[in-house]
This record gives structure tokens, sequence and C-alpha cells, in this order.
């Protein structure tokens, strides 16, 4: 569904995304993982046509998005990283000028349903800048949602949000898979990686440094993580093919040992030597 | 449905909200009216016109035009230059399936919808005030035209400028001396010849000197032409300028 061939985008000296290849299968959610300045919304910003590459082709749907930006914006919907709805107008008006902008057919009933689904029925002439955070984050997937994309882009969706608005708007993305939509997001929060995507890329400097399934990217380091703390409370973790190869090590090392399933952190600092959320 | 619509539906629900809040309203009329009362009532008996006209009648269609000006502008330039850098809106006009020709033609209607709105309160004002003030066919086309310039003018602004006090510098060279030069207050007549070259280009000037014409002569004609030629070169550039967007 989506087709990245070694693109590549620099600003100034610095390389965002640096030869990036890999391709996105229909109706998967598709995770970049990385920390800030990965490169990650500078992906999601050349795949919805907002900023041009330097180097390289991309595809969604194999429409060539650089070549044929107005057909790729028929096809895709957007939930930015910055909430960029218009604060001074209500959540109707909104999805109201997008829908039209768009040119979605049946409007009123396609935003009436849209908000159905997102349950904001009772906030439709809500000023947005009444809303709360988590309010304007299902306003953003509703707008996007409203003209039916073949392909939804969510960077960094659940960003500044509580927990468990964070874990509402999972189910509201696992829905949106359920209806066959192909999806990618970005995210810096290695639960969301995990718990939401088929398969993950991992980014770090502009390069894509993994790409599987969570799982697969945990058997490829090992399933379990060794932690223990040395005399100055320095937190040190060892990674481990097995659990018996974990208990040896845990058992050497004695008291203070914690014993962990691996996540995608652990890839990322095996892959790099960083941390994904220090950054 | 019409492309542009919806980018001038959203100025104008924006636009409304504005309009309820009374302040704006207020704010909207107060440079001419200050000017009205500083220059036309204040300075304006001292000041003696070859046309044999008084000086509010000569001052009025120029503060029309002047204002026509700023509030065509200045909407359009901060309005884009904020929601491209600050807000992110203008993203959303990027990646909808809507020709860049067609935001642009929304962004300037609105800018235009603002000029003639803020054009009028001072119309009201000028008939109210005892003064020769009419308006004919030539008054409205080049309010029209002047409100369509600048906005598009605007729309060049809003898509260069790197950040919200850029707008105000732009302001500060280009518009603030029209409105003062560009024969508002004083006929371009008096302007030392040396200068004159440099009237003659700005804009503002051939609106002040259409605007003010009962009938289209070859001097009304030329600012006509010039006008157009204005128009045609700002639209062209914010359309283009609009197309090659990329962040």
């Amino acid at each position: 569904m989506i087709r990245l061939e070694s693109i590549s985008k620099s600003y100034g000296k610095v390389k965002a995304v640096d030869s990036l290849s890999f391709e996105i299968k229909k109706g998967e959610i598709f995770g970049l993982l990385g920390p800030n300045g990965a490169g990650k919304t500078t992906t999601v910003k050349i795949l919805t046509t907002l900023t041009k590459p330097d180097k390289g082709a991309c595809y969604i749907d194999e429409i060539d998005v650089v070549s044929n930006p107005f057909e790729i914006k028929k096809i895709i919907g957007v939930v930015p990283q910055e909430n960029n709805l218009e604060r001074e107008l209500t959540v109707y008006e909104n999805l109201m000028v997008y829908g039209m902008l768009h040119k979605v057919r049946n409007l009123k009933n396609r935003i009436d349903e849209a908000l159905l689904t997102m349950d904001l029925q009772d906030k439709k002439n809500s000023v947005v800048s009444n809303l709360s955070g988590g309010l304007q984050r299902r306003t953003l997937l509703a707008r996007a949602l409203l003209p039916q994309p073949k392909v939804l882009f969510l960077d960094e969706p659940s960003i500044g949000l509580d927990p468990h608005i964070r874990r509402e708007l999972w189910q509201i993305i696992r829905g949106i898979k359920a209806h066959g939509r192909t999806v990618l997001l970005t995210t810096h929060y290695i639960e969301e990686a995990e718990a939401l995507c088929d398969r993950v890329g991992i980014l770090s400097h502009g390069k894509l440094i993994a790409l599987g399934s969570p799982q697969e990217l945990k058997k490829q380091i090992g399933e379990y993580v060794v932690e223990f703390m040395d005399y100055e409370g320095k937190l040190f973790s060892e990674i481990c093919r097995s659990r018996e190869e974990a208990y040896e090590i845990a058992k050497k090392r004695g008291d203070g040992v914690t014993i962990r399933r691996s996540n995608l952190e652990d890839v990322f600092v095996k892959l790099t030597g960083e941390r994904i959320k220090q950054q | 449905m019409i492309e542009w619509y919806p980018v001038f539906l959203k100025e104008m629900l924006h636009f409304k909200r504005k309009l309820l809040r009374m302040g704006y309203i207020f704010s909207a009329m107060m440079a001419p009216i200050i000017y009205l009362i500083t220059f036309g009532v204040g300075l304006g008996r001292t000041v003696r016109l070859s046309e044999g006209n008084d000086y509010l009648t000569f001052l009025l269609p120029g503060l029309v035009a002047m204002s026509s000006m700023n509030n065509s502008y200045s909407w359009v330039a901060s309005s884009l230059n904020l929601s491209r850098i600050y807000f992110k809106t203008f993203q959303v006009y990027i990646q909808s399936p809507v020709k860049p020709f067609s935001i642009m033609i929304g962004e300037v209607l609105a800018g235009m919808v603002k000029g003639l709105f803020a054009s009028l309160l001072i119309i009201v004002v000028g008939f109210l005030v005892p003064s020769k003030f009419s308006i004919n066919l030539i008054f409205v086309v080049t309010l029209l035209l002047n409100c369509f310039m600048f906005a598009s003018l605007g729309v060049i602004t809003g898509m260069i400028t790197k950040s919200h006090e850029d707008t105000a510098t732009y302001s500060n060279f280009f518009i603030m001396p029209m409105a003062f030069f560009s024969g508002t207050f004083f006929s371009i007549d008096r302007i030392p010849a040396i200068f004159k070259p440099m009237i003659y280009i700005m804009p503002l000037t051939h609106t002040n000197i259409l605007i003010r014409k009962t009938f289209i002569d070859i001097e009304g004609l030329i600012s006509l032409i010039v006008i157009i030629f204005y128009c045609f070169c700002f639209f062209i550039i914010g359309s283009n300028l609009m197309k090659k967007y990329s962040e």
C-alpha cells in the first residue's frame, strides 16, 4: 500500500531522512518508532505531500507521491503531531470545512457518523479551544476519517495525553484498522508501538535500523532482560536469549535483580546504544 | 462545489466571530476616524485645493482607499502567516485535494470582504460629515480592484514571511509609506519631481487617482491599467508561492 524507495531529505546540513526504504501492507498498522529528531515526522510530511524529498521515490496505492500529489491527497487522512484544528471554530465547523475541502458527499450524514464514531455528538457545537486535549485529538481523528481515506497517518497521536485517554485512543485506532484501513503511526512511546502495531520500523538519525513485528524484533535481540543496580545506584541491564539464561545471570548477581520481558526500548538500546525516552 | 468556497467560508466564519466582538468594529474604524478628524476637520481647514473642492471631499475617497488597502492586506498577510507558521492550519489546505489557485481565490476573496467592510464604515461616516463626498461606478470598481490587489499582496507577504514580526516589518516598509505618500492626504502634484517616479510605482497612488475620478480620462485609464497589471502580477505570484509550498 505504501512504498518508500531510498527517500532522503535534508534541512541545511542536517539529514532528517537518510535513504529510507520500506513497505507497508494494506490493512496493517505500521509504526515508526524513534526518539525526537529521528526523522519520523519528516517521513510523514513527505508521504502526506507537505514536504518534497531531495532524493528517492515513494508510492501510496501505486500512485507516485512526488509527481502526483493531487491524487494522493484524495486517499489519505492525516492527524498531525501539532493540533491544527481551527481553534476559534466549533467542532462541527471544523469538520464541515474539511469535508468541503475533500469534496465529501452527503457531508452532513458523514459528519454525524464521524461524531458518533468518536463519541463527540454532544461537543458538536463546542468551540475547539474550549475542549480538553483528548477531545481535540478525537476531533482531529474524526476530521481525518471524514473522507474515508484508504491510508491514515497518525503523527504522535497520543502525545501529551493522560494514560487512560491514551488507551481510549488506542481502542479507536484498533477500530480504524478493523475497517480495513492502512495506518501509519509515528510514536516514541514504546507501549503504544507494542500495543497497536503489526509491524514497526525503528528510526535513528533518519535511518531505518530495524524492521519487523514487535515480537520478531524482541526475539532477535533476546526475550528476557536482567536488570540490576551497581553500588552507586546506576541501573544496568543484560539481554538474554532464554529464561534459563536470565535465571543464571540473576543468580550470579544476587540481590536486587529483576527479570522482565524485553521491549522495543531494549531493541533500540541494543542497536544504537542510546535510549528512546531520554532523548 | 466551487473549490475556493471552503477556504473562503473558513475565513468568513472567523470574520463573523470577530465582528461579534464589538471591539473589532471600533478598531477597524479607529485609524481612519483619527485621520479624518486630525487631517480633515483639524488641519484640513487650512488646506486649499486647486480643484476648488473642500478638503473633506478630497480626503474621504483617499481614506476609503487607504482603509481598504490596510484591511485587505493585513487580514490576509496575518491570517496566512499565523496559520502557516504558528497554528499549522495551512497544512490542511496543502494536504487537501484543492488546487493552489483555488486556495488563492478563497484567501483573496476573504481579504476583499474584510477590506470592503472597513471601507463601508468609512463611507457611512463620509456621508454623515458635511462634504460633497459621493460614490460612482468608477469608485466602486476601483475599490474592488484595490481590495483584490492588496489581498493578493497580502498572500505574498503571508507566504514569504518567516515570522509574525516580519509581517509588521513588511507593513512598515511598503504599506505605511503608501498610506502617506500616495495621494491619500494631499495631492501627489505637491510631491517634488525627483520623488514622483517612486510615487507612481506605488499601487495605492493609482487607486487614489482613479477613485476620485468622475469620468475616465487618460490619467484615469493609465491608472486603471496599472492597477489591473498589479492585480494580475500579485495574484500570479501568490498562486505560484502556494503551488511551490513545501515545509
